[in-house]
Order: structure tokens, then C-alpha cells, then sequence
């Protein structure tokens, strides 16, 4: 059994991400804020997004059909056939709720629906049974929470860009097709973007976008312990 | 005692025909108008030993070989069975006298055969009163525990007919190829298979997992069926049922082999004592052994079709089925 590893994909966005931290982390200079500051989220703020997101495909190994072999007629297992499994990549829909504990720091909890497909590459058949990929579609959501840390001395575009970090963690449901198997894991994540904000005042519009790595287990592609993928999003955002 | 019919066997023969389309090939018996699982009523199932060795193996150490071999199925997981060796005797195991017997025989005639089962069965409720079981020492026999080159391992070829005694019929798990003189096993993930390895390994003293569904089908343990479940349907050809087809599930995460067959007119089948989750599904002609290993030779058994996989993957319920799989086959 092949243990998912971190994907290269995951890999690059890791490092974009300790990128943006160290930017964040920089002394910024205070004369590029155009922004007024007393508009940066604060406390009691509360903010909405909705947006849509690409989950990248992941590979779930390869398991191989055995069969005892007998003695003295080769080596190692008798291979009946091969199945490689990978989750598709697919595109996801997502709505948060956050809560401003302050400038710095917000608190979010959030809902992401997408539907994969659990594909299974079937070869190698010992007698020749045509080669297929057999499918089924998941119904994926996902429920979670995140602390958000927003880095507002490192602001951009005349302070209405705001970068964050953000870490969390929530509950996997994966519902196969037919509607006959639910199940369930969890997830943690870690990653990172930013807000741009248009207007000023309390209630304002903007774009955020996130990118990070969501480790999960269990699940209807658990073939494997667990696996780390990279993710990818854009939201609109409201703040009021 | 109620009245019985004596039914010889000299390997195991499922009566399918328009049986129940059980998950595993079970033996079966006519009581009535209905198809009766063969199966032991009580428990634990009392055998006696043959005292009469071979060139190689005393009479105890066939005991030991055969205990050992019971307490592989009585260990099972998936089911509740149980045996208790009562003693030596000096009768032959022959049907008819009411004991369960195990010993050697020779019987040169039989030169193609290791060992056979048979039963005595009450025909009104179909419950095996009796079982024997001979291995026949025309062939080279040995205990050993790293098994010995040139000679049969005795605790394999008992836990196979151990498994026939517990009622369980053949399994095609298994593959062959045709050789001058028969067939030759390249392989087989099932003791159930009806052709023995070589010669001088021990390998057929492990249970496989098509193994433990089976005997957990006839003797399911008490989490057996709430913690697995099954997959259903059809394999058709043109359109039309095909009967005697060997269906197997592949587990994607345990990577275990469990099989079922077609076993009605209308091609249905039932793969049962499955763990849960997502599985691949593969049918193939019953081309690996003699039919009539595993069905009546009065069947028509369809093996006029290639290989071929479910083009889904077929998620399996805890505690419940799948069903609506069909394995549209095409002829060879």
C-alpha cells in the first residue's frame, strides 16, 4: 500500500505561501497606506464570501489482485489484474461566515460542495479482460472552521489588499453515488491570501482569494491513510 | 432416529439449479420442492480417527494434522463453528454407521484424487447427520510443518475437506493451465479451490478471505453479517441471463478476493460477506477447473464469454447490499 504523498503541486503552493508569510512579515512602509485606517475590519465586523475553487486530483496508489502462487510456477504473487484509484480533480463551491475578534485576528466557519470522481484504472488482466476505468461520483462536503490572522501592516494596493494566514480543521462527508454510502473523515488545513476591499465604511465589497494545503483522512477515498492536497479559491466578499 | 438418505459424493457438488442465488457455492440438497443449504445442526461436530496410519504419518499425527485443520475453520472470524475430536476408532470412514470418521484409505483408483467427502443427510430437514472424509494414500503424505518436497502436506488437503464437511462447495478463485495428463494451478486465493498446489508446500493451510466469507455464510458470527455487506445483480449476454458465471469483488483497501457465481437462469448472482467499502467487480467464464466441480453436468453452464470488469466501482454498505450491478458479457 503506496502512502499519499505530499504532491508537488501541494509542494509549490507550500512555498508560495511561506513567500507571501515572509513579505507579510517584512517591515511595510507606512507612506504606501492610502487606505484610512480606521476602515481596516475590526472587531465585531462580520464577513461573508461565497465563491468557487479547483481541488486538484489526487493519487490514491495502486493496489494489485493477488493470488497465491504456486510453488514452482514462478515467482512472487500471481497478479490477476491491477487498480490504480485516483480522486479527479473537480471544481468546488464554497460560502464562509466569519467574525472579527479583532484587526488581526477573525474567526470563520465554512461549507465546500463538490463532486469528484473516484476513478479506478483497471490493468494488467491476467486473461485478457479489456482494460477500463471503472467510475463513481461523490457527492463531497465539507464543514469547517478556521482562525484567520490578517497581516494589516503588510497591506497593498493602498492598504485595501490585506494578506492572512489561516489554519483550521473540519468534518468530511463524502456521499457515493446511488446514495447508499455516506462517509465520513476530517480535515486540517493551512494556507493563506488575501482580501481586497473596495469602498470605505462599515459595509464594503471585495475579492479574497485563498490557496493553501488541506491534509485529510477517511472519506470515500480512503483507499489510502491519508493524503494532502493542495487547494486553490476565489470569493466575493461582503463586510459589514 | 428419524429416517435419512445416504448421498455419496466423491467431491463436492453444489445443487444449483434454481437455487437461491446464495453468495458462495454452497452444497445443497433437494427436501421437497425446496433447495436446503447443507449444513451441521449442532454443534460442536463430534469426528472420530481412523487408528491406522500411512508410510510417513502415524494415526496420531493424522489426528493432530486434522484437529489442527478443524481448528483453522473454528477459528474463523466470520463464523460460529466448533469440533471436538472424540477418539480413535478402527473403522474405515465409510457412510452409514452413524460416526463421523476421518482416516486413510487407499484407493489406487482413484488416481487423480487426494481426498473426498462425503455425507449422510436427514432428507427432512437436510442437516448433515454424518460426514467421512479418506485421504487416499496412493499418494506420498507428510506433516511436516515446512512441508516436504515430494509429498502432499496433510493439514492442507484436511482443511479443504474439512470445509466440504462444514458444507462448503468449490471455489474457482483460482487459475489454471492445461498441461499433458490435466491441469496445472498457477495460482489460487481460495483452499476451496478443487486442484491442490504441489506437491510439498503448506500453503493450503491459511484461510483466504473468499474462504471466511463462505464459511461465514453458512455459520455467520454474530457481528459477521451486521459488519459486512454485499453486491447483487446480473451477468447477461445478449441480452439473456447467463447461468454459472464466476463473479469476483475486489476490495480496493483490503485488497482481498471474494467470488460468487451466477446461479439462476436469469444470470443473477450474490456476492456476500464483503467488507465495506468500494470494491471492482470482474466476471470470467468457469474455465479454470472441470464444471463439474462445481455444478451439476445436467446445467448449462455458459462459458462462452471473455473477462470482463463492472465499469463502476461498487460501494458496499455496512450491514447491507448493493445491487443493480450487470456485467454485460460478450462471447469469446
Amino acid at each position: 500500500m503506496i502512502v499519499a504523498a505530499v504532491s508537488s503541486a501541494a509542494r509549490s503552493c507550500l512555498v508560495g505561501l511561506l513567500i507571501v508569510i515572509a513579505w507579510c512579515l517584512a517591515p511595510a512602509s507606512a507612506g504606501a497606506q492610502g487606505y484610512v485606517p480606521q476602515d481596516i475590519p475590526r472587531s465585531g465586523n462580520l464577513e461573508i464570501s461565497v465563491g468557487a475553487g479547483w481541488l486538484p486530483g489526487s493519487d490514491l496508489g495502486t493496489a494489485s489482485a493477488d493470488e497465491t502462487r504456486n510453488p514452482g510456477t514462478g515467482t512472487g504473487p500471481f497478479v490477476l489484474f491491477q487498480a490504480d484509484t485516483r480522486t479527479e480533480s473537480a471544481p468546488s463551491l464554497h460560502g464562509r461566515f466569519g467574525v472579527y475578534l479583532s484587526r488581526s485576528v477573525s474567526a470563520e466557519g465554512g461549507a465546500l460542495f463538490s463532486r469528484p470522481d473516484l476513478a479506478t484504472r483497471l490493468t494488467g488482466d491476467a486473461e485478457s479482460a479489456p482494460e477500463l476505468t471503472a467510475t463513481e461520483t461523490l457527492t463531497r462536503v465539507v464543514v469547517d472552521g478556521s482562525v484567520l490572522f490578517h497581516f494589516t501592516g503588510a497591506s497593498f494596493g493602498g492598504g485595501r489588499g490585506i494578506p492572512f494566514v489561516s489554519a483550521g480543521g473540519g468534518y468530511l462527508r463524502d456521499l457515493h453515488e446511488k446514495n447508499e454510502v455516506a462517509e465520513t473523515g476530517h480535515e486540517l488545513h493551512f494556507g493563506g491570501g488575501f482580501h481586497y476591499w473596495f469602498g470605505q465604511g462599515k459595509h464594503r465589497a471585495g475579492v479574497r482569494a485563498d490557496v493553501g494545503v488541506s491534509r485529510r483522512s477517511g472519506g470515500a477515498d480512503a483507499i489510502d491513510t491519508a493524503r494532502t492536497i493542495p487547494t486553490l479559491a476565489g470569493s466575493f466578499a461582503y463586510l459589514f | 432416529m428419524r429416517p435419512v438418505a445416504a448421498i455419496a459424493l466423491a467431491v463436492a457438488i453444489a445443487v444449483t439449479y434454481q437455487a437461491p442465488a446464495f453468495a458462495y457455492l454452497k452444497l445443497g440438497t433437494r427436501v421437497g420442492t425446496r433447495t436446503v443449504t447443507l449444513k451441521w445442526s449442532q454443534l460442536p461436530i463430534r469426528y472420530f480417527i481412523t487408528d491406522r496410519g500411512t508410510a510417513g504419518v502415524t494415526s496420531t499425527q493424522l489426528q493432530q494434522a486434522v484437529q489442527a485443520a478443524f481448528a483453522t475453520w473454528d477459528g474463523a472470524a466470520t463464523a460460529e463453528v466448533s469440533s471436538q475430536f472424540v477418539g480413535f476408532t478402527l473403522t474405515n470412514p465409510t457412510s452409514g454407521d452413524g460416526a463421523t470418521t476421518i482416516g486413510f484409505q487407499n484407493r489406487p483408483d482413484l488416481d487423480r484424487t487426494l481426498g473426498a467427502t462425503s455425507f449422510m443427510i436427514d432428507t427432512v430437514s437436510g442437516a448433515i447427520v454424518e460426514s467421512d472424509i479418506f485421504f487416499n494414500t496412493a499418494f506420498p503424505w507428510s506433516v511436516s510443518a515446512q512441508g516436504e518436497t515430494g509429498f502432499f502436506d496433510l493439514q492442507s488437503i484436511a482443511v479443504h475437506e474439512i470445509g466440504h464437511l462444514h458444507g462448503l462447495a468449490h471455489s474457482a478463485m483460482g487459475e489454471t493451465e492445461l498441461r499433458a495428463g490435466g491441469r496445472r494451478v498457477l495460482a489460487a486465493e481460495a483452499v476451496m479451490f478443487p486442484v491442490a498446489f504441489a506437491s510439498g508446500t503448506t500453503l493450503g493451510r491459511t484461510l483466504k478471505a473468499d474462504d471466511l466469507a463462505g464459511i461465514g455464510d453458512i455459520y455467520p458470527a454474530t457481528s459477521y453479517t451486521r459488519g459486512t455487506g454485499s453486491i447483487s445483480g446480473k451477468v447477461t449476454k445478449g441480452g439473456k441471463g447467463v447461468l454459472g458465471a464466476h463473479v469476483v469483488a475486489f476490495d480496493l483497501r483490503l485488497h482481498t478476493l471474494v467470488g460468487g457465481f451466477s446461479l439462476s437462469d436469469d444470470g443473477s448472482f450474490v456476492i456476500a460477506g464483503l467488507s465495506p467499502g468500494p470494491h471492482v467487480v470482474r466476471v470470467e467464464p468457469l474455465d479454470d477447473g472441470d464444471i463439474e466441480s462445481f455444478f451439476d453436468a445436467t446445467l448449462n453452464v455458459d462459458i462462452n464469454f471473455r473477462p470482463q470488469f463492472y465499469e463502476k466501482t461498487v460501494v458496499v454498505p455496512e450491514g447491507g447490499g448493493t445491487s443493480g450491478v450487470e456485467l454485460k458479457v460478450v462471447a469469446k
